[in-house]
């Protein structure tokens, strides 16, 4: 384990574990529990860029950023002196008055977007903004139907849930009014998929006759996605919503060209096509900033959250002249949404983005933790798939690698265990929680990388060593 | 938001930024840097109010310029921005220290709105600025994947100024996302679907709790709002019924009635019209009753005194569920208790609440029962932000701050005091209608006449409103007939701010009134 950085002062967290957990149990709500990672969960309470202390002073290296929200880093020293200036003029008004920093960001914001990707609206989580922008999309073009993948996640308020192809995430209740999921392209875990599929430095372990060019898989799910506009839906949608990788179901990524022929009938059937950027936002995807330019598409509406603020409640959704012309045929107000203290954060996220490299970065560590983590694909039984772009990277565990079948959740939980024992913090994922997911700060190192890719090896082995 | 075609013309208003300028806004531009408002030339003519000193002291504006701003606006913001941004001059903000704003040419405003009764304890307060400065250098964000301390101290506190069963908070980003869980919660618990709202009450902007926001100019023509049924509001000014002690307020309406002591036809009718909804419009079972105990959007309404323990009783023996929605009135502003639900002496089920429990910073929450909270766990919920480190830094530093510096009771003293003038206001011009409210939670709706309470014209208003610009503004409620100024300034304000507001409202309706 690496010695303290030095010049860290570490403070006094105050209030113990036991009553931590005793005001957790009687005073937050039974879900708060439920989400908690970890059979003994880290008490976390200081971080710095791509660290993270506990109660007790021990050190993690954070690989999963909060769920790909702390983008640049925790308590990112300029973002956070950006922070503390606006805190000091003006925190909130409104857009009942006009203020400076919410022109300063949308005029930044909007000059990383291709025409005719222009205007925004902020709002103050994702779920706010794909709720939002499915109003939208249903207001203009006066269908109600909206399309996503299964395995997708957009949002948790009652709207969004009907989005969100998650059976975790879905409640017993009367809501996805007009919702309709289609089969996921899923290369590695769906009935198609080859040698050559993803934009992506790993491919997976499937072999495939495809041709240069061609992607049998492709055309098979575009046939599947036919069907489902031939029986589920009418001739006449709303949108179609799609993650550029998805994020909760575990980077899950798609033959190359599918969402390019997805646009083209979502868009022949009168829907608009929309890009769930929560995740691959703001560079994290190392090609691009966003992810839907990877896929060589441009959609008409575009939503992002998460590491849009490093942590700060926020969420925006970005389309055309059009499309927010028919929005503002009546009145919608967001409190929150635009602050001054959101935008001045946001914006120097930006800034910081830009100034340490941080796109860059994800492409350089993303693409050698990838390959590296291919080698141990090849070397361990359990480990069925490795993919991604960037610093958005899904490790898909399996029973072995001729069945695909979803490694068990308790050895799962095992390997998860044992790597934050290690020092590492990282995610899952998967329809059957069966991927680990790794969405580090854009700040992280090769060191950091070699790191992690020490702990993982030795809790695969240790888990091998065990059975 | 409607906008008008209304301007600030005559002589009044040329008069009015003439003397501005001699008022010491000189000052400003003379570049120093402060902002004090101490007159520096001789004292104005002595009809025009005078605003109270303020001894921070600001920035001087470099940035964009107001031409820049407005162009970015139209160009790179969703239209609805422009639709909601107030004046046909709109004032461009840059700076704001307690219960006072400045825009960028320096000049000094009284905030009695505080952006929608969110700013509850002063803009840019200093104990929770830094209480949130403090949290940045440590901690922002992680989720509840792991355990942070700032949440369970917040939790714990929060749930201090609670009573019970209402002890289990959810932390969320925004009222809306708040109403949204609670509208889930109570349907999950219940097993039912129906949800009432009162006409006129505001509950959010997503698609499912547009449902409940009983309000036309926020509802757009969409099929989301199943399940949710609106019953007649209570209002005992304007609506069917209602009489001259009707109201848990130091103001009553001017309206008559004969109703014996602890007696109220104004309740027993209203309640009357809630049981017809419950024979006709709603199955015999229903999820829950959504109320706010003041209405904000809807302009300060207030129901009956024993309207809501009533309606309580009828939804529980019906499975409904009880859901104060206390995102504009909570937090002390209500003055006789933290919670507006413990002025209508009742319990709910479950309380909803966002806007001033950060001051500005987004943030709601849900608090329920255990019970209730139980029925949650049927499934996942994941909220990113909610109850972020900063977050519940910020809120526990915000019920400290409340706390210390007596807001509740400020609430209730200065509140009482500008309702009972704002009453006496209306009984000298014929076209304030009503005074209602409780602390800071206020509302004055305009009337053409007293007698056949009809709504004033909006170009009127606006007229009225645009007048106030240059020294002091407040809100107008954007729903559409009756027409409502609404005060809800940051909890923070002295008698002199209020009284220098009601010299100024006195003389803009005076001044409107010479001239019609």
């Amino acid at each position: 384990m690496k010695r303290f950085i030095r010049c860290m002062r570490f403070h006094d967290p105050g209030m113990s574990k036991e009553r931590m957990m005793e005001i957790r149990r009687q005073y937050c709500n039974p879900m708060t529990m439920k989400v908690t990672y970890y059979k003994k969960p880290v008490f976390i309470h200081q971080g710095h860029m791509q660290w993270l202390w506990d109660v007790d002073g021990r050190r993690y290296l954070d690989l999963f950023a909060g769920v790909a929200t702390v983008s640049v880093g925790h308590c990112h020293p300029k973002v956070t002196a950006a922070a503390e200036h606006q805190l000091k003029r003006l925190w909130h008004t409104t857009s009942i008055y006009v203020y400076p920093p919410l022109h300063e960001y949308c005029e930044k914001l909007a000059s990383y977007f291709p025409d005719p990707l222009k205007v925004i609206y902020l709002t103050n989580s994702g779920s706010e903004a794909n709720d939002l922008a499915m109003l939208m999309a249903r207001l203009h073009t006066g269908n109600f139907d909206i399309l996503t993948f299964r395995g997708s996640y957009h949002g948790g308020s009652p709207q969004t849930m009907g989005l969100t192809s998650n059976a975790a995430y879905k409640y017993p209740i009367a809501n996805g009014l007009g919702c309709t999921n289609t089969m996921c392209p899923d290369v590695f875990r769906g009935p198609w998929g080859g040698s050559h599929c993803r934009d992506s430095p790993v491919q997976t372990i499937r072999d495939c006759g495809c041709a240069q060019g061609h992607c049998m898989a492709n055309e098979q799910y575009i046939g599947q996605l036919k069907e489902t506009f031939a029986t589920s839906v009418p001739s006449r949608i709303a949108a179609f919503f799609g993650e550029p990788i998805q994020g909760v179901g575990g980077a899950v990524q798609y033959p190359k060209n599918y969402l390019k022929e997805a646009y083209k009938l979502v868009r022949e059937r009168g829907g608009v096509c929309i890009a769930d950027e929560v995740q691959t936002g703001f560079g994290r995807t190392g090609t691009h900033f966003w992810g839907f330019q990877g896929h060589d598409v441009i959609p008409d509406m575009v939503t992002m959250a998460k590491g849009i603020g490093n942590g700060f409640p926020m969420g925006a959704v970005v389309t055309t002249p059009e499309i927010a012309a028919s929005f503002a045929k009546g009145v919608h107000f967001n409190t929150f949404g635009g602050n001054p203290v959101a935008c001045a954060i946001a914006s120097s996220v930006l800034d910081t983005i830009k100034e340490d490299g941080a796109q860059q970065i994800s492409l350089d560590v993303g693409t050698y933790l990838m390959t590296e983590l291919a080698k141990f694909r090849d070397k361990y039984e359990i480990i069925g798939d490795v993919r991604g772009k960037g610093l958005q990277i899904g490790v898909e565990m399996v029973k072995d690698k001729v069945s695909r079948d979803p490694l068990p959740a308790e050895a799962m939980g095992e390997i998860f265990e044992d790597v934050k024992d290690m020092g590492v913090l990282i995610g899952k994922g998967g329809v059957y929680g069966q991927t680990f997911r790794i969405k580090p700060p854009m700040c992280i190192t090769r060191e950091d990388a070699d790191f992690f890719l020490a702990v993982f090896n030795k809790s695969i082995k240790n888990y091998m060593d065990r059975r | 938001m409607h906008k008008v075609g209304s301007c600030v013309s005559g002589r009044y208003a040329g008069l009015l930024r003439q003397s501005c300028c001699s008022l010491g806004l000189a000052r400003f531009h003379l570049g120093i840097g402060a902002v004090c408002q101490k007159p520096a030339f001789k004292q104005p003519p002595a009809e025009l109010p005078m605003m109270p000193p303020c001894d921070f002291q600001g920035e001087k504006y470099k940035g964009l310029s107001k031409e820049g701003m407005m162009k970015i606006r139209k160009e790179h913001c969703n239209p609805v921005t422009m639709n909601i941004t107030y004046y046909e001059r709109p004032i461009y903000i840059y700076h704001g220290y307690k219960q006072w704003l400045w825009d960028v040419d320096g000049r000094r405003y009284l905030d009695l709105f505080a952006g929608v009764a969110t700013v509850s304890v002063g803009h840019c307060n200093p104990k929770v600025t830094a209480a949130a400065e403090k949290q940045l250098k440590r901690l922002w964000h992680t989720t509840n994947i792991y355990v942070h301390p700032t949440l369970h101290e917040y939790c714990e506190k929060l749930a201090s100024n609670l009573p019970d069963p209402l002890k289990v908070i959810y932390l969320t980003n925004s009222g809306t996302e708040a109403n949204d869980l609670a509208m889930l919660m109570a349907r999950l618990y219940t097993g039912n679907y129906e949800i009432i709202t009162f006409r006129g009450s505001y509950h959010g902007g997503s698609q499912q709790t547009m449902g409940l926001t009983s309000n036309s100019s926020y509802k757009y023509p969409i099929a989301t709002s199943s399940g949710c049924t609106h019953v007649m509001c209570p209002d005992v000014f304007r609506g069917l019924w209602g009489g001259s002690h009707c109201r848990d307020s130091p103001v009553q309406t001017i309206r008559e009635c004969n109703c014996a002591p602890g007696q109220c036809m104004a309740k027993d009718q209203y309640i009357g019209q809630l049981n017809e909804a419950f024979a006709t419009s709603l199955p015999s079972r229903i999820a829950a009753f959504f109320a706010e105990p003041i209405q904000g959007m809807g302009g300060a309404t207030q129901y009956p005194k024993n309207y809501l323990k009533e309606a309580y009783k009828l939804v529980r023996e019906r499975g409904g569920i009880c859901i104060a929605d206390e995102v504009q009135t909570g937090f002390g502003r209500t003055g006789t208790h933290f919670w507006g639900f413990q002025g209508h002496e009742v319990m709910p089920d479950m309380v909803t609440m966002a806007k001033g429990i950060g001051n500005g910073f987004p943030m709601g929450a849900v608090v329920t029962t255990p019970e209730i909270a139980a029925s949650f766990g049927k499934a996942f919920h994941f909220n990113t932000f909610g109850g972020s480190p900063i977050a519940c830094a910020v809120g526990s530093s915000v019920i400290d701050t409340i706390k210390e510096e007596g807001l509740q009771q400020n609430s209730h003293d200065v509140g009482t005091y500008m309702l009972t003038e704002l009453a006496k206001l209306r009984n000298k011009h014929e076209i304030i209608g009503d005074v209602r409210g409780k602390g800071l939670q206020i509302g004055v709706e305009m009337v053409k006449d007293k007698v056949l309470s009809s709504a004033i014209l909006l170009r009127v208003l606006w007229s009225i409103y645009e007048r106030f610009l240059h020294n002091v503004h407040f809100s107008v409620s954007v729903s559409s007939p009756p027409q409502v100024f609404r005060i809800q300034p940051p909890m923070c304000i002295t008698r002199e701010d209020a009284d220098f507001f009601l010299a100024v409202f006195d003389r803009a309706i005076k001044n409107y009134m010479d001239r019609h």
